[in-house]
């Protein structure tokens, strides 16, 4: 260890120029960084729920779909249907826009006296003009249901206008261009957009806000907290500036690498700056605590001391990020860990390389070097660590009952736990976006498409019956307005035909009727061109797992007595999707938990030669995550995508403290003969200040996420923030009195 | 000498003088004389055959027999593949059109309000198959004039979906060569192709391949077995004709 450590003395210049050249070269692979927000990417195509989902939108565009709903007085007047058209025209034009359906364009099979239409709803150049051809049409939309409640709202005061995009596009741009168009035209009714692409857009607007805003809110506070604990420049400017270089490399290598930035991985800098800013902490300490009065040698010594700690709480946490890409079933969670260890494990080696050499190279040293510190002991001692040491001394059971009583609690919250993947909570309430999609839900049925597959003859007549009969089943949901397939048509083709409302029992009838079918813009949205698979369209009204595993239940059933050898009935679609995110959330959480906690006790153990202590080291970690679950619980915090990281993350920083807490206290058990007592005073007064310090700037960092424009990610914040001080007081607490407890049974001797 | 300058000026200004108004005329005029072409025989029939091209390539093939009379009536009828032979669409004057489906043994007058919708399939609009003389639908300006072909801007007038359509004309036949097909956002999506052979006195599109440039997707139409003027009466574009 000593060796490294003159080596990193002896090449301090070396060092310095080649972190310098390394930034450099990182900055500027940065411009190349670019956002990804769709979550939908992130699904692995391994998954049979979401590769027929893709393969769904690929083949029918149906899934990249977009609403804008139309509000207004009264819908059904000239002008009205004139903005509604304006509409349609212009995103009807928009390069990347499949297919748009609204009041003003969308198909129509109408039977009349003396024959058959197959055409428009309206005549979209030659509109209702008049009161009366204005009231007929109103008669005529509510006398459907097609139409009623899946585009035009029954009161008649909103109308939603549905356009899809096509696969390959850059959604981002699209969604952009659409808004900004349909806004430039500058219509007097309110207009909302909705649906997955107006989403991801105002995500990745949102992110990249984030970005701009909340990274120099969280260097000003890290700052500012470094500033109050160490009252000297170089403890301010050495571990931001370690964490800003750990930054640029890691999003450096994140672009090489050919990643994008997802609403995830966008905290990367938020983490780093938190959990980075930690080791260059831990450097300094133990370079301004050494006392050797030969400058160079004091650089040394105080490097050996803190290596093997600083290094076990890199590789914890490094280990809690890692357990992401065993657990995570969404491919950003799985990104998110790797980058975030690789960022750690390079915070490490510049606060053990970079740092130590910047300060020799520049002669940094302490100047305050005089200052005997055992004597003025800082407020933080006075106030709190040695009436600490006094409580833990005098009430060691009460603390621990205390934190049994806490965590038994937190096991009673967790039960109240709340799982959430629905996109549209991401955003906050007065959000635009998240308005609109409330809208949507309560008039249109939501935005979340739902597709049933039918792989069979479309042509059929048994297989068409099928369909209607599960479109009569589906519509008995309370959150299904509507469904539309190709037997809808055919039965009013059918009907228009003079021979009733109902699939025809002849192949040929069948095959004639197609012929006026074939060609309309709706089919290849809902059949397939060689006609051996088809869908039924629709949107489910809610995001509430109860009433989507409700759905799915029902449809699950329904479609095993249902689906045939000729008949294959598949179901897909958002909700499904959303499901299986759901599920995989909870899933990531156990593995990931497990596998950082198991790895933990294990690297803990093996360094400190005993797995008692990587036990003890554990346990204040562990009962800060049921107190996180607890609070989750308690609080109302869903499980999401971002707070589903917490669990592991804090796992990993965590466990810091103890292993600071508990390498001290052998230490000092060492240096005074395994007189307990005063190794455990000691190591609370000296690592105490550090730990203290640490969970402020982590926490104050961490809570700088408030002020994120995602709710998820506020919520990860505040999680994270309550857990720093969670492991931080166990370690400082909890893990005393466990040893002090344990040591009355049987005495603790270090090896 | 004075009378020679004279006579000079006036020959000046009248040539100059045709040069503008040649300009002017020209695109009126080639598209008239297209229209003439097009639409000059009194009666045809033929056999059609319709290939539906997707962009993977893959062919699709119908046939029909077709009976025109005149520039506003028509009969369609299919005769491949089985499952829509007998099926029969007769277009009669003022938007009128009737379909016969035989599975059904029933015919049906169909509304083409949506004169943008498709026929059957095909990348053909209702509009497009429109016999309707362009000189009625739009109005010409002549942008080009290059080898072979006069290249035309045409306007709609009154409504239309399209914004405006780029048309190359034959300069000494007056065919049509090309159509390019703009949306009213100016983006190009459709195009098309003629091809036109000579049969009897008649110019005849021998085929037409229409590109849907937003679907990828293209259709050929081919005419073969053409005869001209054999004397088809009203009669032969009666419902109960289409029957039949």
């Amino acid at each position: 260890m000593e060796k490294l450590a003159k080596a990193i003395i002896k090449f301090r210049w070396l060092i310095v120029i080649t972190v310098l050249v390394l930034t450099i070269f990182f900055g500027y692979q940065m411009r190349n960084l670019t956002i990804n927000s769709d979550i939908f990417s992130s699904l692995p195509d391994s998954d049979p729920a979401a590769s027929l989902y893709k393969q769904i939108g690929e083949e029918f565009g149906g899934n990249n779909m977009g609403l804008i709903v139309l509000e207004t007085k009264n819908i059904y007047t000239k002008e009205v249907l004139e903005n509604i058209q304006q509409i349609t025209d212009t995103l009807r034009v928009i390069q990347g826009v499949s297919t748009v359906t609204s009041l003003t364009n969308i198909i129509d099979i109408k039977s009349t006296e003396e024959g058959i239409e197959v055409g428009k709803l309206v005549d979209e150049y030659n509109l209702p003009q008049t009161q009366e051809e204005l009231d007929s049409l109103k008669k005529y939309i509510l006398s459907k249901d097609l139409y009623k409640g899946s585009i035009v709202s029954e009161d008649g005061t909103s109308t939603v206008i549905v356009f899809t995009l096509f696969q390959d596009v850059d959604n981002k741009s699209v969604a952009n261009e659409i808004r900004t168009k349909v806004l430039a035209l500058n219509l007097p009714e309110t207009l909302h957009f909705g649906g997955m692409p107006m989403m991801l857009d105002d995500i990745s607007n949102l992110i990249l806000s984030d970005i701009v805003w909340l990274i120099p809110i969280v260097f000003i506070i890290i700052a500012l907290v470094l500033f109050l604990s160490f009252r000297s420049l170089k403890g301010v400017v050495l571990p931001l500036m370690n964490t800003g270089i750990a930054i640029i490399w890691t999003l450096g290598i994140l672009v090489m690498a050919g990643y994008e930035l997802t609403i995830i991985s966008n905290i990367i800098p938020v983490v780093l700056l938190a959990v980075g800013s930690a080791y260059t902490i831990h450097v300094l300490n133990s370079i301004n605590q050494n006392k050797i009065a030969d400058k160079k040698q004091a650089l040394i010594s105080a490097l050996v001391y803190i290596i093997i700690p600083v290094f076990l709480a890199a590789a914890t946490t490094a280990i809690g990020f890692l357990s992401f890409i065993f657990g995570s079933y969404l491919t950003m969670i799985r990104d998110f860990g790797i980058f975030t260890a690789i960022g750690t494990v390079i915070a490490l080696i510049l606060s053990i390389f970079f740092v130590p050499a910047l300060i020799s190279a520049f002669s940094m040293y302490n100047k305050t070097l005089e200052t005997d510190q055992e004597e003025n002991p800082g407020i933080l001692s006075r106030l709190i660590l040695k009436p600490l040491v006094t409580l833990l001394f005098k009430h060691p059971k009460y603390i621990f009952t205390t934190w049994i009583v806490f965590i038994a609690l937190s096991i009673g919250g967790t039960f109240l736990i709340k799982i959430s993947v629905n996109i549209a909570d991401y955003f906050k309430k007065d959000n635009e976006t998240r308005i609109s999609e409330d809208i949507l839900q309560q008039k249109f049925g939501g935005s979340a498409p739902i597709f049933v597959l039918f792989e069979g003859d479309m042509q059929s007549p048994e297989v068409l019956e099928t369909m209607i009969r599960t479109e009569k089943f589906m519509k008995e949901d309370t959150f299904i307005n509507f469904t539309q397939s190709v037997a809808d048509l055919v039965e009013q083709m059918n009907d228009a035909m003079g021979e009733g409302k109902k699939i025809p029992d002849e192949r040929a009838k069948i095959e004639q009727l197609w012929f006026l079918l074939d060609g309309q813009d709706i089919m290849p949205q809902i059949v397939s061109e060689n006609l051996d698979r088809g869908i039924i369209q629709s949107r489910f009204g809610s995001s509430k797992s109860e009433d989507i595993n409700k759905y799915l239940e029902k449809m699950n059933s329904f479609i095993q007595e249902n689906s045939t050898e000729e008949c294959k009935i598949t179901l897909t679609g958002m909700t499904s999707v959303y499901i299986k995110i759901n599920d995989s959330l909870v899933n990531s959480l156990y593995s990931s938990l497990t596998i950082a906690v198991i790895l933990v006790i294990l690297i803990v153990g093996v360094i400190l030669k005993s797995l008692s202590k990587g036990l003890y080291a554990a346990v204040p970690i562990i009962a800060t995550i049921f107190l996180l679950f607890g609070c989750m619980g308690v609080f109302g915090i869903p499980l999401d995508i971002a707070t589903v990281l917490v669990g592991s993350i804090v796992l990993g920083i965590g466990v810091d403290y103890s292993i600071h807490v508990i390498s001290g206290f052998n230490y000092y058990m060492k240096e005074n003969s395994n007189d307990l007592a005063l190794a455990i005073e000691k190591t609370i007064l000296s690592s105490g200040k550090a730990v203290i310090i640490n969970v402020l700037s982590v926490a104050a960092g961490f809570l700088v996420l408030i002020f994120s424009q995602l709710v998820p990610l506020q919520h990860f914040g505040i999680l994270i923030a309550i857990c720093m001080i969670g492991s931080g007081t166990g370690a400082l607490t909890l893990l005393p009195v466990i040893l002090i407890l344990v040591n009355r049974k049987r005495k603790i001797i270090a090896k | 000498m004075k009378r020679k300058i004279t006579i000079a000026l006036l020959v000046a200004l009248m040539v100059s003088g045709n040069i503008f108004t040649a300009k002017a005329q020209d695109a009126n005029d080639i598209l008239k004389k297209m229209d003439n072409v097009m639409y000059s025989p009194k009666d045809m029939t033929g056999k059609n055959k319709i290939i539906l091209i997707d962009k993977t390539g893959k062919e699709e093939m119908r046939e029909a027999t077709i009976q025109q009379k005149g520039n506003n009536k028509r009969m369609f009828r299919f005769t491949s593949p089985a499952s829509q032979a007998g099926i029969a669409v007769l277009s009669l004057p003022d938007d009128v059109m009737y379909l016969y489906l035989p599975a059904f043994g029933k015919e049906r007058r169909i509304a083409t309000s949506a004169k943008n919708q498709n026929f059957a399939g095909t990348d053909f609009s209702y509009d497009d198959m429109e016999s309707k003389p362009f000189a009625e639908k739009y109005t010409p300006k002549l942008i080009k004039e290059e080898g072979d072909i006069y290249t035309l801007e045409l306007t709609p007038i009154g409504k239309s979906e399209y914004s405006k359509v780029i048309m190359g004309v034959h300069k000494t036949n007056y065919f049509p060569v090309s159509t390019e097909i703009y949306d009213k956002g100016n983006n190009k999506v459709k195009q098309a192709k003629y091809t036109f052979k000579k049969v009897g006195i008649y110019w005849n599109a021998e085929e037409i391949e229409m590109t849907d440039l937003k679907k990828n997707h293209k259709t050929k139409m081919q005419m073969s077995e053409i005869k001209y003027d054999s004397g088809l009466s009203d009669d032969d574009f009666t419902v109960r004709k289409l029957k039949q």
